[in-house]
């Protein structure tokens, strides 16, 4: 059985009287210690399955349908004690704004503390020893030392690291990553991928990893799921997603990203604009944008079949 | 030989950090060097990457070629005319002549007021009489890709890749011979970044633009640019075409920023990435 | 226009907005069609009708010399409304052009012109009135051909003594104003400082600024009717809220509590109208400042 199961996951707001989905019937899986990738742009419904999962949507936002299994039980029908027990405990979350993450007024050792006394209910003393191996876990030296500091006196990158490290403190077996990375730099972006590498291979982690830069997320996943216009267009291992993309939408995200490796001025970017959801019809959302539309695309959405070791979301997929 | 259009001679930018006048008297003056001894030329027409992380010293090199400060040593060359120590006055002429694309359109554009209002009010600077501002500001719209329909519109009513294209719109308005871009695409999705690199590229040929293109992305710069520059604690750490940096750059900094960039790697290939030097 | 119509549609929707402008509208309108809505003379004096209750023919009562109450209330506004919107008027517009200006030019001027501010504010309004009114005299102003009332002085006063509050909050909003981004975009375009200021950063400032002066009516009324009260305001027979208080002192015992009630009434519920629009304002205008809050993260 696998460690999280989503299937037909559906996320809305109330908008203007009438129910807007932002999620639209999402389904997958993440096994136990596997890094799984959620690849999708503004408005594809990423942010918004994470925080479903862990029953975090923001009010008026809610879960319309759909389940959401963690090693069988259905996290969309437990009640917010369960959640709480299972938030920092069993599934984590680290944000994009690390700063916004963290208590300015309190130090970062107060912060890490609280986690594991409230998870684990061990001694003051206890707890900080914890943290000072959770620290030097991420790789910030001088844990101890620093317990004392405020996170205005990390950098960008280290503050991340805090993060992650109040996010792994109690040993969660899935962690999930929303755009942790984007607000860095290059350098320091590369440091907290290989942070994660390094606690997925010494805590058997698993790992599910938001963002909409492909490249990064073929850096550390094996897996990759595309999102857009709130469905899954396609889901496969990271080495087949890149080597024989089957959706339209997957081929033109990979070759719109301008690379090192590109020759200079071959851009090939994807006309159009990103969908908003309230106008999303029942058709396929790639519809106006694809260059392999059929009549049909603009009628009915395609399911999502098993075609060559992917899932794929397409009536016209590329062959 | 032409002049260069934008010339950079060793200039240098110090904050002061102490600020109060008593310890600064006694001796402890703690000063932060932005830029050090950067020295940059740009040719008409052409265009310069300059690539660098936060703390480098790029967005200070933007302001300080846009001259909304001056530099703490050092001159500033603008189509031969040194612009270092000019009086405000003086350097009004100037101004038009070299425009910013800020890295946050939603910020540089005022939420109130409405795209043809706002485009308005940058054609009234360069004598642009009321009747005619309408067809100029659409005609600006459409050599940015944007429909002319869009004119009532306010700021917050557009996507984000609709207000950069407004941002460069807007820019191109009074007419520069010189475009800053500061990070232009670092907020936007990924499959729009693609269009508006494409867009700078189709100005920079049909318009004759001369750019500085700030970017922390390497595999952006050398679609659009003529000459990259890489920066690093105030001082440019390497500088060439994008072929020679890219391809075989000299500096350590350098390698260290493009085995970085994250991509594909074969198999066997890690990443080993150098631990941060100062803890904090 | 789109936006204001949407503001006043979002202040109708709170229960505050939509009682405190009924309130405000109500009184606004009273004062201004006084002579046509008041049913009797407020000044004519009719001792044989004297101290009556409300009845058929005077709805609220007469006061000591017969005057109807009801026409009395209705005339007694325009002192009140006067003193509040006029002094908080003058209040603005010194306020702001000094909060404003002290923000964009700074230096020595910002610290003149705030620090003078600071040392207004510290003076109690009341007291100020109470002694300046009473050094002065009691009296008509004669200004050239003109002959205002007594209570222009106190509109002065009050209007000087409001600057600070309203200096304040512009001088706080324009600061962050005039450093946004747009701002900044504007002058390296080569715009001149001034456009700019008024053009874009002013504007911007005007909100809490609005919220603020809303409060500040409300107090102007209070400042008036206590004035009135002392003898140092509207000077009779003219009626004014606080002097019709003033003169139905002498009968909070003796049963007549149609002259005291209504005026007290009247004054209360203004307070509450301004107030109650003040809160919804702010509650209005203020998120609607925060760009990116609640923006849905997906």
């Amino acid at each position: 059985m696998a460690l999280l199961e989503i299937e037909d996951l559906r996320v809305g707001f109330p908008v203007g009287g009438r129910m807007v989905d932002v999620v639209r019937g999402v389904s997958l899986t993440v096994e136990a210690g596997e890094a799984v990738g959620l690849v999708g742009e503004s408005g594809s419904g990423k942010s918004q399955t994470a925080l479903a999962i862990l029953r975090l949507l923001r009010h008026p936002g809610r879960i319309v349908g759909g389940s959401i299994r963690l090693d069988g039980q259905d996290l969309t029908q437990a009640d917010e004690a369960t959640m709480r027990q299972l938030r920092g405990g069993v599934i984590s979350i680290v944000f994009q704004d690390a700063m916004s993450g963290l208590n300015p007024v309190f130090p970062i050792g107060v912060q890490l503390t609280d986690v594991v006394r409230a998870h684990r209910g061990v001694s003051a003393r206890a707890a900080r020893d914890v943290a000072v191996e959770t620290l030097e876990l991420v790789g910030i030296r001088n844990a101890a030392a620093r317990l004392g500091q405020y996170p205005h006196q990390f950098s960008g990158g280290m503050r991340q690291r805090v993060l992650i490290a109040m996010a792994v403190a109690c040993h969660p077996r899935l962690l999930i990553a929303d755009e942790p990375t984007t607000a860095l730099d290059v350098t320091v972006q590369a440091q907290i991928v290989s942070v994660l590498r390094d606690l997925r291979q010494r805590l058997g982690l698993g790992l599910l990893f938001i963002t909409h830069n492909l490249d990064l997320m073929a850096e550390i996943c094996d897996r990759a799921i595309v999102l857009y216009g709130g469905m899954v267009m396609e889901d496969g291992s990271v080495g087949t997603l890149f080597d024989a993309p089957k959706q339209p939408y997957t081929r033109a995200l990979i070759e719109c990203v301008p690379r090192l490796s590109d020759r200079a001025g071959d851009l090939r970017p994807i006309q159009g604009a990103s969908p908003v959801p309230a106008e999303l019809g029942d058709g396929c959302p790639f519809q106006p944008r694809c260059a392999l539309r059929l009549g049909r695309c603009e009628i009915k959405r395609p399911p999502l079949v098993p075609l060559d070791g992917h899932g794929v979301a397409c009536w016209n997929p590329v062959i | 030989m032409t002049v260069p259009l934008l010339e950079l001679v060793g200039i240098g930018k110090t904050y002061p950090l102490t600020q109060r006048l008593l310890p600064r008297l006694l001796g402890h003056r703690h000063d932060h060097a932005a830029m050090e001894d950067v020295s940059l030329s740009v040719p008409r027409g052409g265009v310069l990457g300059l690539v660098g992380e936060s703390g480098s010293g790029k967005s200070t090199t933007a302001r300080i070629i846009l001259q909304m400060e001056q530099p703490t040593t050092g001159t500033l060359r603008f189509d031969g005319t040194a612009l270092t120590g000019l009086s405000d006055a003086a350097l009004r002429p100037y101004r038009r002549r070299m425009q910013m694309v800020f890295q946050d359109a939603g910020s540089s554009l005022n939420p109130r007021k409405t795209v043809g209002h706002l485009l308005g009010e940058s054609l009234a600077l360069v004598g642009v009489k009321r009747r005619h501002r309408t067809e100029h500001a659409v005609e600006l719209l459409r050599r940015v890709g944007l429909d002319g329909g869009l004119l009532g519109r306010y700021p917050h009513q557009l996507s984000g890749g609709q207000r950069q294209r407004m941002a460069i719109a807007r820019a191109l308005a009074v007419g520069p011979d010189l475009l800053v871009a500061d990070e232009p695409v670092s907020s936007l999705d990924v499959s729009l970044q693609a269009q508006i690199l494409l867009l700078l590229m189709e100005l920079r040929d049909r318009l004759g633009l001369t750019m500085v293109f700030i970017s922390h992305d390497l595999a952006l710069v050398h679609h659009l640019c003529s000459s990259v520059a890489v920066m690093h604690a105030g001082r440019i750490v390497e500088q060439g075409t994008p072929a020679e940096v890219l391809r075989h750059p000299r500096h350590a900094y350098t390698r260290r920023l493009l085995d970085a960039v994250p991509r594909r790697r074969t198999r066997g290939e890690k990443f080993k990435p150098q631990e941060e030097r100062c803890d904090g | 226009m789109n936006r204001h119509i949407a503001m006043m549609g979002a202040i109708a929707r709170r229960p505050a907005g939509r009682i405190g402008g009924i309130i405000v509208c109500l009184v606004l309108l009273v004062a201004i069609a006084a002579p046509l809505l008041a049913p009797y003379d407020p000044l004519a004096v009719n001792l044989s009708a004297k101290l009556l209750p409300p009845n058929a023919a005077h709805w609220l009562g007469t006061d000591q010399d017969g005057r109807d109450m009801v026409s009395r209330l209705i005339w007694g506004a325009r002192p009140s409304l006067a003193v509040g919107l006029l002094a908080v008027a003058i209040g603005m517009f010194g306020g702001v052009t000094l909060g404003l200006t002290a923000a964009v030019i700074r230096g020595v001027w910002e610290q003149l012109a705030m620090r003078t501010m600071d040392g207004l504010a510290s003076i109690p309004l009341l007291i100020w009135a109470i002694a300046i009114v009473g050094i002065v005299g009691v009296g008509p102003v004669e200004l050239g051909g003109w002959s205002l009332p007594n209570e222009s002085k106190i509109v002065l006063l009050v209007g000087i003594l409001y600057m600070p509050p309203l200096a304040r909050v512009a001088y706080g909003a324009a600061l962050l104003e005039a450093r946004a981004e747009y701002v900044q975009a504007r002058r390296l375009q080569g715009a001149r400082l001034w456009p700019v200021m008024l053009g874009d950063v002013l504007p911007n400032c005007l909100s809490p600024v609005i919220v603020q002066a809303t409060l500040l009516i409300a107090v102007g009324i209070v400042v008036e009717a206590s004035l009135s009260f002392v003898g140092l305001g509207v000077e009779p027979p003219a009626p004014s809220w606080g002097n019709m208080l003033a003169d139905a002192r002498q009968f909070i015992y003796s049963g007549a509590w149609w002259t005291y009630v209504f005026p007290g009434l009247a004054i209360s519920i203004t307070v509450i109208g301004f107030n109650l629009l003040g809160d919804a304002l702010r509650d209005t205008l203020d998120p609607r400042k925060s760009a990116g809050a609640g923006r849905l993260v997906i």
